[in-house]
């Protein structure tokens, strides 16, 4: 953009830019009115500590993106034509059986409560997203919260100086963020558990980096006071939470590496094995919820192989983070959750896939008083219709925020002033905790 | 088409007439007056005190052309003492191509931030292309709209596609956006069931669908490359095979609505008619024949929604609230603030010929637009007659770290990347991945992150850009501005477009004499401009 008359014809003293003082040019060229008032900023956010955040205790989502197959994982049909290729094996519990893909996992079925029953009407991968990652269907004018986001300012504690909701890897579309609780509680994203998170090296020594945040809080004053108050608050607590990370000494969390190998071993290699362990990590810190997403489980072609690459990807390194919670005595309070938006047609297509199917779908719970070694819910011999116990979404979400001691009716005002609860209308699963 | 529909139609009519009656067309100074006017008559609001002038210039700079305005340019304005010279600016930026090209991306994020197939990505350059010529030859509106809804082709040679490309061509998907786009009537949520508030219903959407089902996305080739092309049928065609992952690479003659009782059934083949007047093609038409009636019904005057959307969401961006939020869901449910100015201006804009120029030109010339600038509390008290700072869209703030730190981010190099749309891979790109928001969500509910924050304050690009090292922007200025009261002026000339207040001189001399060397404090002054509110928003 250059301006319509020749800045040289003003300065002719000095042709170069740079060179010119402009407030001197100014006085020269008329001058203008500069008022200036000086005024402190915002106060500082509340401090609070209740009962709940008190308790440690934390989630860990394990999100299959995509919609996994049930058939291939929990809810196998072996025998029946819909099952396909999969078999099914004994667990650690008589009676239970899940595909062969998990074999690291059906040794953990004592910890594990499968539901075999969930159901929804969402077939269309957005719609289903934020209906399982909110807990509500998308409307226009409320702007919901992410489940992990909920967790996060029931359990997080405020003055907390790492993220209170991590997501590790690519979420899908319509993951839902902190929505009408704000900023404070949208995921801190990774896009890989093996890295340490971007940008949290400030290059310069901490005491530089103190005054530089203190210069620039101090400097914000003139817009503050000239109408970008609100503005300057919501800045101020972002960049707050981002130099307290930067400046954490709880920043070592983040890196995997400081574990020592035979722990890292029994979780073994590949992303999800980082995620899971940086999982307990962060958890271990304080982190009230940790998200991890793997996928594409969207296999509409060729269904069995990829589902069995994606099973491997998962199976090791979840057996072996239950059993680490287990042994750190963290499995009693941090709830494991592994679900995607739905599940996979009975029906085998044309090109060995399975397509979308919300009727009728397995999720998984454990830890955090989730009584394991049981399987809630059935379908049919052909993985059809649901035959015992249904569990519609809202109710799945009530049995979570039951598990973290979350009150599911506790009341928000939105973003347009109507209340909204934490969890839509329904109940939570009784025989998820007593049997 | 039921009996509140007929009304409102009437209504559109009526509107027309009273303004056949007006006769010669106003100017845009005294349409802004009646509309401030109206505004004034309607909400009551007291104005601000007008903004001052490098606030003001700053604000047209980055709201015509997208960037800030440079030091050199704000000396020039301060320095010439024609009292119309602000609006000779606008004139001039009007009249920049950098106009055509930041509207052509603010467009580009309305359409593709809401793309539900990933690799749509491809259609941005050519859509940017379409979209900053028409918007620099002053095409208007009519014309521009119209052709998203009729274009077919390469959609890397056609940017008009991008809605169709989109939407991976489905008929529900498209009409939903060119509905929301166009005419801010959100009418897909009467997709799968007639909505309990809404008039339109499940039937009137799938007559809509009706207009598209001959459009389909397929792959394509070009010298080699791979493409995708928005193809037309207009025959009988058996798929041997359905297309894998749900595609659909070639239309069908007819849009069936799908039984909801019955979802393995082929549904009821239903007639393209345009819900807002109840115009139909009959079946059989030829899609270049439906298309073409759509557009022209969809842009005529005998639809309100589709000037009232254009002229709601350009108040919206320019004020900071429009008479409808969100923009993109207005329509005869929704409830209007000073609906009666928003028909003031709507009117006007049709009688000036859907000229986009013109409303810029109206709504920069009101006292509304001119005042000082304050932000709602919370989201409290938003009204379209108070002056909002606006967040910077990511090509904005982009463009403001170009001026503020004297460099050409676009011409840094990238890590090469392998794969389909590799060549689209670039500095701009990975910025607007971390900085972009949905333009079409109200701007108050539109946060910052703390990667956001991170990016800002400790990317290796910030910090590479920030140093002080000899040869670099930064030293130039130590150089040439011994006082440091000289050089802190420069720095805030750069990055804020003002001049810095007694306190912030003060403030930063403080830190200047606090610190173990000039260039290490003035690495920091800038580090803390560039990461202030005031940075990231247009005042």
């Amino acid at each position: 953009m250059s301006p319509t008359i020749d800045p040289s014809m003003i300065w002719d003293v000095c042709p170069r830019r740079r060179v010119v003082h402009r407030r001197r040019f100014l006085q020269v060229a008329g001058g203008t009115s500069l008022a200036v008032r000086s005024l402190g900023l915002a106060p500082t956010i509340a401090a609070g500590a209740d009962q709940l955040r008190r308790q440690g205790k934390a989630c860990i989502l394990l999100w299959m993106q995509g919609g996994p197959s049930q058939f291939e994982t929990w809810d196998p049909k072996p025998g029946h034509d819909n099952g396909g290729e999969t078999k099914a094996i004994s667990t650690d519990v008589p009676g239970i059986r899940i595909a062969d893909n998990l074999p690291h996992l059906a040794k953990q079925a004592s910890r594990l409560c499968v539901l075999r029953s969930l159901t929804s009407k969402e077939a269309s991968h957005p719609r289903a997203t934020f209906l399982m990652r909110t807990g509500y269907l998308p409307l226009a004018s409320v702007k919901f919260p992410a489940l992990g986001s909920h967790v996060a300012y029931h359990l997080g504690d405020r003055d907390f100086d790492l993220p209170v909701f991590v997501r590790i890897g690519r979420a899908g579309p319509a993951s839902a963020k902190g929505g009408f609780l704000g900023v404070d509680y949208d995921p801190f994203v990774m896009t890989s558990a093996t890295r340490k998170p971007d940008n949290t090296d400030a290059g310069i020594p901490a005491e530089r980096y103190r005054r530089r945040v203190k210069l620039a809080e101090s400097l914000e004053s003139a817009f503050a006071e000239h109408g970008g108050g609100p503005l300057v608050g919501s800045h101020r607590k972002i960049y707050r939470k981002a130099s307290q990370m930067v400046l954490s000494q709880r920043m070592t969390a983040f890196d995997v590496e400081q574990e020592p190998s035979s722990v890292r071993d029994q979780y073994g290699t590949g992303e999800t094995a980082s995620a899971c362990l940086l999982a307990r990590r962060l958890v271990e810190v304080g982190v009230p919820f940790v998200e991890i997403s793997v996928g594409n489980w969207d296999t509409h072609a060729d269904n069995f192989s990829l589902t069995k690459r994606l099973c491997e990807q998962i199976d090791r390194p979840v057996a072996a983070l239950l059993e680490d919670l287990d042994q750190r005595g963290m499995l009693d309070r941090t709830l494991i959750v592994w679900a995607g938006e739905f599940g996979r047609t009975p029906r085998i297509n044309g090109r060995g896939g399975r397509d979308h199917y919300p009727r009728a779908y397995s999720a998984v719970l454990a830890g955090c008083g989730v009584r394991g070694g049981q399987v809630i819910g059935a379908t049919d011999a052909g993985g059809v219709d649901i035959t015992e116990q249904p569990i519609p979404v809202p109710d799945f979400f009530r049995t979570i925020y039951r598990a973290l001691g979350i009150d599911a009716d506790h009341e928000y005002v939105s973003n347009i002033g109507r209340p909204i609860t934490v969890a839509d209308k329904g109940s939570a699963v009784e025989s998820v905790f007593s049997g | 088409m039921n009996r509140m529909c007929r009304l409102c139609v009437l209504a559109g009519y009526s509107l027309l007439a009273a303004s056949c009656l007006a006769g010669e067309p106003l100017s845009p100074a005294q349409v802004a007056e009646q509309i401030d006017r109206s505004l004034v008559a309607e909400l009551g609001h007291p104005w601000q005190p007008a903004a001052d002038e490098t606030t003001m210039l700053r604000r047209v700079f980055l709201d015509l052309v997208g960037q800030p305005p440079t030091p050199d340019d704000i000396l020039a304005y301060l320095a010439d003492d024609d009292p119309a010279r602000l609006e000779q600016t606008i004139e001039r930026l009007l009249n920049d191509p950098a106009f055509g090209i930041n509207w052509a991306r603010y467009w580009r994020d309305v359409i593709l931030m809401r793309k539900s197939k990933q690799r749509a990505f491809v259609v941005e350059p050519a859509l940017e292309e379409f979209l900053s010529e028409a918007f620099n030859e002053n095409r208007d509106w009519r014309r521009i709209a119209s052709a998203f809804i009729t274009a077919e082709g390469d959609v890397q040679l056609n940017g008009a596609t991008a809605i169709i490309m989109a939407q991976g061509g489905k008929p529900e998907d498209t009409v939903a956006e060119i509905s929301r786009i166009f005419c801010g009537v959100q009418i897909q949520c009467a997709q799968c069931h007639d909505h309990p508030t809404d008039r339109w219903t499940r039937e009137q959407f799938h007559q809509l669908a009706a207009f598209f089902p001959r459009v389909a996305v397929r792959p394509g080739n070009r010298n080699g490359e791979r493409t995708f092309v928005v193809h037309v049928t207009d025959r009988e065609f058996r798929f041997r095979r359905r297309p894998p992952n749900n595609n659909r690479f070639r239309g069908t003659l007819e849009h069936r609505m799908p039984d909801l009782e019955h979802p393995e059934q082929p549904g009821k083949v239903m007639e393209p008619v345009f819900f807002v007047n109840a115009q139909s093609v009959p079946l059989g038409t030829l899609d270049a024949q439906r298309r073409e009636s759509l557009a022209r019904w969809l842009t005529g005057e005998e639809n309100p929604w589709f000037a009232r959307a254009f002229v709601n969401r350009m108040w919206s961006e320019l004020i900071g609230h429009g008479f409808y939020e969100p923009v993109d869901d207005i329509g005869p449910e929704r409830e209007a603030k000073a609906p009666k100015t928003l028909d003031l201006l709507a009117r006007a804009f049709v009688d000036s010929g859907h000229d986009v120029k013109w409303l810029f030109r109206t709504i920069m010339a009101t006292r509304t637009y001119r005042q000082r600038s304050r932000a709602p509390a919370d989201g409290q008290d938003c009204s379209p007659a108070v002056m909002s700072p606006q967040r910077l869209r990511a090509d904005q703030l982009l463009n403001s770290l170009n001026v503020a730190l004297d460099t050409s981010i676009d011409e840094l190099a990238v890590p090469q990347r392998r794969g389909f749309g590799r060549r689209l891979n670039s500095v701009r790109r990975l910025f607007r991945v971390q900085f972009e928001y949905d333009p079409s969500d109200p701007r108050h509910e539109i946060e910052g992150s703390i990667s956001q924050a991170l990016s800002m304050m400790n990317s290796n690009l910030a910090t590479r850009l920030l140093r002080a090292a000899p040869g670099s922007p930064l030293a130039a200025i130590l150089a040439a501005n011994a006082r440091d009261e000289d050089a802190i002026d420069e720095v805030y000339l750069r990055t804020l477009s003002r001049f810095p207040t007694a306190g912030d001189v003060r403030r930063s001399l403080a830190y200047i004499e606090q610190s173990s060397s000039r260039a290490e404090a003035y690495e920091d002054l800038q580090w803390a401009l560039v990461n202030s509110t005031e940075f990231l928003f247009r005042r």
